[in-house]
């Protein structure tokens, strides 16, 4: 479906993109992953025609769209900010590229309100200005002028970076259902790794311009091929110094564990390394609680199930198992 | 699912055409920098030093051996003492009515904020109608005093005392602003640590204020050092009004007289400058920043020692009188006959229209002692042919001149913006600045001395002329040209910074947006960006010709039978009126111009922050408020043309 060739950006003497290769599949969730200045908007943009890559091609269907103008490219965007026109009403702003197409009165109106009831939106709310909307509603306005004109593919610049905690939960399954409803091609930018995995069916993570991985998010979290992927997807144990020579782990390797697979008090067959330490501290979460553990003067974290019984306090001693196939090893060269 | 589709090359036709426009817009800005900013007031400065062909220096020796230095010294003199009684008096006002607990506070902040509906020539003409040698004040002291001098309001600081009021508009906005604008949480922090109620006013409150008033200050010292209407009325010899005065003048009468006016003018210039220099790099030093996140609104403090508190009660009213008196005479008398203004005192039976419309006859004894009758010498605003004639060219100037700035300026931010960082938009910027730091007397004088020739502008080559502009620009109706582009120029730095900010809030990806659905940059433009950034440059206009509306400076440079605007009108019937029927009822026409102009500036104030504050969320809301409130009343009346029919 999309294919970004040798994909290389410059901003003046910056380098932003250095070769960037991705192949994404007909109606498929894509998500690009990283931190801030990682290039995953810049790669974005170079895929909408807002930025020209210094080298490189962007394919759609085996085409090469590297210099079609954006508007002729007919991929839909929604925003960060979802730049809806204040100056208009609901309705305008969704019929906004159907009128640039010059398409008859009638069919935008059919088009705009079958959208509208897509994504639920009410007659009443498309005589309203976008002003008038709550966060959730003025994002579906955006998604719904984004699809009206049926576009290939769709762009998420961080749609939901502007919301609080909870709407973002709310609308992070409403957009995979509309999607999955749509069955469009959809590719999505973010640096919440959370949403990266909630919503992905494949993540590019991005790093420093280059992309460090390519997987399902089962792949991303459980396989990581980097130690910065493996440091930027969730929480991490290093295990350096005294515990890797407790646990006899090659020094010529970085050697990390994530913390739910470490397992305090709860050792098993399988169970091969074990170490003994005492309770730091304890943070509460509700359905679990995270333990700070102190052993031979390092630092473990380790997260367990609030089952409302095995609670321990700090002070308490306690043996912390884990399994040698859960420890992630990455050569010492690599950077973090 | 459709695919991409491959754009098309734009045909030959609009390629022409995209050019053409092009062209025009680099040659229309070219012309104005160079004709009407650079050029003129280069000639300015050529004269002082090619006056006397023999000396370049003559005119600077002339200016320093006469008593030409007394113009500047007065204006200096005025402008040093005007910063610290308008600070004085625009900070306590704002403290009085923002900060400190005072009793009616709302009502004292309406007095207080009067300035910024009657200003310039008609608040001056205002003070003159109470102060003047046949004022209501001064007719009410020569009886408590006989033998006082009736011409007391005259001079340097009946200028002061008018320009201090005056000049306090822009504290009760912005310094109002900054107060409003201050954590609260600060305040108690610093009550907390044990600081008294004075000591957090000094030593938390006034330093977040110092920029603001920084800013305040050194534009208050540029208005008095470049004040016009003011002394001219008053009488008072300072800059301005000697340009003006001289650049009427002849070499039949004294020396030098064009060369000595553009040598004050370039004088006033460099002052300016160096104000203005001063204020951007103190500017770029980088303001006080509230670094609070959740800030707490402001509380008025109470005045806990009684004495204090009823003396700053006092002060606060004794200030709401001085700013309230002239206005509130002005529109008495606006609706009083003429006998009772003549007499200057109030006739409760003698309320009238007659200072607005319609006109009546003027009888009058002749010194032969014979009954003598004009017939409609007693005529209303907008009855009398002079003063509606004023009104009428300043509207339309104003009005062209307030919309040309606005397209002008439109256009310069949308490229601007479009070409963000690039030198040649920078440069445009700047050249779009440049009359900010050109004082209007300096410009306008440049254009009248230029442009008052037949041959201001040739292009010659091996002695062929190839370009010849041979018309005067200064003569008869041409002038009224002059005075568009004097107010044009005049506006834009003002239309530049207020547009631009309106463009800075646009969200860029709002023309990513438009783009991305297949808009063109025209149609980017005219669809997006300008309708956001409408309500702003309708503002800009409606400010603009507010103030070019009664615009005096530049009126008073531009000054002939053929450029009469209002403000020259307004002055004019500031003069005696005739015993023998000439000019008569002009005070009256005076109160009456002076309520017209103040509801002219009160409807644009409200259709500017009231009516065009509002967006489109804003507007629906109150279409639907009003929808649902007449259904109600047609509900109302449907319900009682049922029960009739029922009971019919």
């Amino acid at each position: 479906m999309i294919e970004l060739r040798d994909i290389y950006v410059r901003f003046g003497d910056f380098e932003a993109l250095h070769g960037i290769n991705v192949e994404v599949k007909e109606g498929e969730f894509f998500t690009f992953l990283g931190p801030s200045g990682c290039g995953k908007t810049t790669t974005l943009r170079t895929i909408t025609g807002f930025i020209e890559p210094a080298a490189g091609n962007v394919f759609v269907n085996g085409h090469d769209i590297t210099r079609v103008p954006i508007e002729k490219r007919n991929i839909g965007i929604v925003f960060q900010s979802y730049a809806l026109f204040p100056s208009m009403t609901v309705y305008n702003n969704i019929a906004f590229g159907l009128k640039i197409q010059k398409l008859p009165h009638k069919e935008i109106d059919r088009k705009v309100k079958d959208i509208a009831r897509k994504v639920d939106l009410s007659d009443e709310q498309l005589a309203k200005a976008v002003s008038q909307l709550s966060g959730g509603q003025q994002q579906r306005v955006a998604i719904a002028r984004a699809l009206v004109t049926d576009p290939a593919i769709i762009c998420m610049d961080e749609p939901l970076s502007n919301l609080d905690a909870k709407l973002r939960v709310q609308l992070r399954n409403e957009l995979k259902a509309m999607q999955k409803q749509f069955g469009i091609t959809t590719i999505y930018v973010t640096h919440d790794q959370e949403e990266a995995l909630t919503l992905s069916d494949r993540i590019a993570v991005f790093n420093k311009g280059y992309i460090e991985q390519i997987g399902t998010p089962n792949e991303i979290y459980n396989y990581s091929k980097t130690e910065f992927v493996c440091n930027f997807i969730g929480d991490i144990n290093p295990l350096s110094g005294p515990l890797a020579e407790k646990l006899q782990l090659g020094s010529d390797k970085k050697h990390f564990i994530r913390l739910e697979r470490l397992r305090v008090n709860r050792p098993d067959e399988n169970s091969q390394m074990c170490l003994d330490g005492v309770i730091e501290s304890v943070e509460y979460y509700g359905l679990y609680l995270k333990y700070y553990i102190d052993v031979d003067g390092c630092r473990l974290k380790a997260v367990e199930k609030n089952d409302g019984i095995s609670i321990y306090e700090p002070g308490q001693r306690v043996k912390v198992s884990m399994h040698p196939r859960d420890i992630m090893s990455y050569p010492v060269s690599q950077e973090a | 699912m459709t695919g991409y589709k491959i754009g098309e090359e734009d045909s030959y036709g609009i390629k022409l055409s995209k050019t053409l426009v092009k062209v025009f817009c680099v040659a229309f800005f070219v012309v104005l920098f160079l004709c009407f900013m650079v050029i003129p007031c280069i000639n300015t400065i050529a004269k002082v030093f090619t006056a006397d062909e023999s000396d370049p220096m003559a005119v600077i020796k002339f200016f320093l051996a006469g008593n030409m230095p007394k113009y500047v010294f007065n204006s200096l003199k005025l402008a040093v003492l005007l910063t610290i009684t308008v600070n004085v008096v625009g900070i306590s006002i704002v403290l009085l009515t923002e900060y400190f607990d005072i009793k009616g506070a709302k009502i004292l902040r309406l007095g207080y904020m009067t300035t910024l509906i009657y200003s310039g020539v008609a608040l001056v003409t205002g003070y003159l109608f109470l102060y003047d040698n046949d004022g209501m004040l001064t007719a009410w002291l020569s009886k408590l005093f006989p033998g006082m001098n009736k011409q007391w309001f005259s001079g340097f600081w009946a200028v002061l005392f008018t320009m201090t009021f005056a000049c306090t508009s822009n504290h009760a906005l912005f310094l109002r602003n900054g107060i409003r604008s201050i954590d609260y949480n600060t305040v108690e922090a610093a009550r907390n640590l044990g600081a008294r109620p004075f000591k957090v006013l000094f030593r938390v409150v006034f330093p977040t204020l110092l920029p603001t008033l920084f800013s305040l200050t050194v534009m208050t010292f540029i208005t008095g050092l470049c004040a016009m209407s003011a002394p001219t009325l008053l009488g008072y010899d300072s800059i301005n009004p000697e340009i003006v005065r001289l650049a009427g003048s002849s070499v039949a009468d004294e020396a030098f007289p064009q060369a000595r006016a553009a040598l004050l003018s370039v004088i006033l210039a460099m002052f300016t400058i160096l104000l203005l220099t001063v204020l951007s790099s103190y500017e770029r030093k980088g303001h006080y920043l509230s670094v609070s996140k959740t800030k707490a609104k402001l509380q008025k403090q109470k005045i806990t020692n009684p004495v204090a508190n009823v003396l700053a009660h006092i002060y606060a009213y004794v200030l709401f009188v001085i700013y309230m008196t002239p206005v509130v005479m002005i529109v008495l008398f606006a609706f009083q006959n003429y006998p009772a203004i003549r007499s200057k005192a109030l006739d409760l039976k003698g309320w009238t229209f007659i200072n607005f419309f319609g006109s009546q006859d003027f009888e009058y004894m002749t010194n032969r002692g014979k009954l003598k009758l004009r017939e409609g010498a007693i005529s209303g605003l907008f009855s009398n042919a002079d003063t509606v004639g004023g009104i009428r060219l300043s509207f339309i100037l104003s009005a062209i001149a307030a919309a040309l700035a606005c397209v002008i300026v439109v256009v310069v931010v949308n490229y601007i913006f479009k070409n963000k960082g690039k030198k040649r938009s920078v440069a445009l910027e700047y050249c779009m600045l440049l009359p900010w730091l050109l004082p209007t007397v300096l410009i306008c004088y440049s254009y009248r001395i230029f442009y008052n020739s037949s041959t201001w502008f040739s292009i010659g080559l091996g002695g062929n002329t190839l370009l010849n502009a041979d018309f005067n620009l200064y003569y008869r109706e041409n002038v009224r040209f002059l005075i568009v582009m004097a107010y044009t120029v005049v506006k834009l730095p003002f239309a530049l910074r207020m547009i631009k900010a309106a463009f800075y809030a646009i969200d860029e990806e709002l023309e990513d947006a438009a783009r991305n659905l297949g808009a063109g940059p025209l149609v980017t433009f005219l669809r997006v960006k300008l309708p956001i950034v409408l309500p702003s440059v309708l503002a800009v206009f409606a400010l603009n010709f507010n103030s070019l509306f009664t615009e005096y400076d530049m009126s008073a440079t531009f000054h002939s039978s053929y450029g009469k605007s209002y403000a020259m009108v307004i002055q004019n019937m500031c003069f005696e009126e005739g015993r023998e029927g000439y000019n008569v009822n002009a005070t009256g026409r005076r109160c009456a111009s002076t309520v017209f102009i103040m509801v002219v500036s009160g409807l644009i104030l409200y259709l500017v922050y009231g009516v065009g504050a509002r967006d489109l969320g804003d507007r629906l809301a109150l279409r639907e408020k009003r929808r649902k409130r007449l259904q109600k009343l047609t509900g109302v009346f449907r319900r009682k043309a049922a029960q009739a029919e029922e009971e019919a």
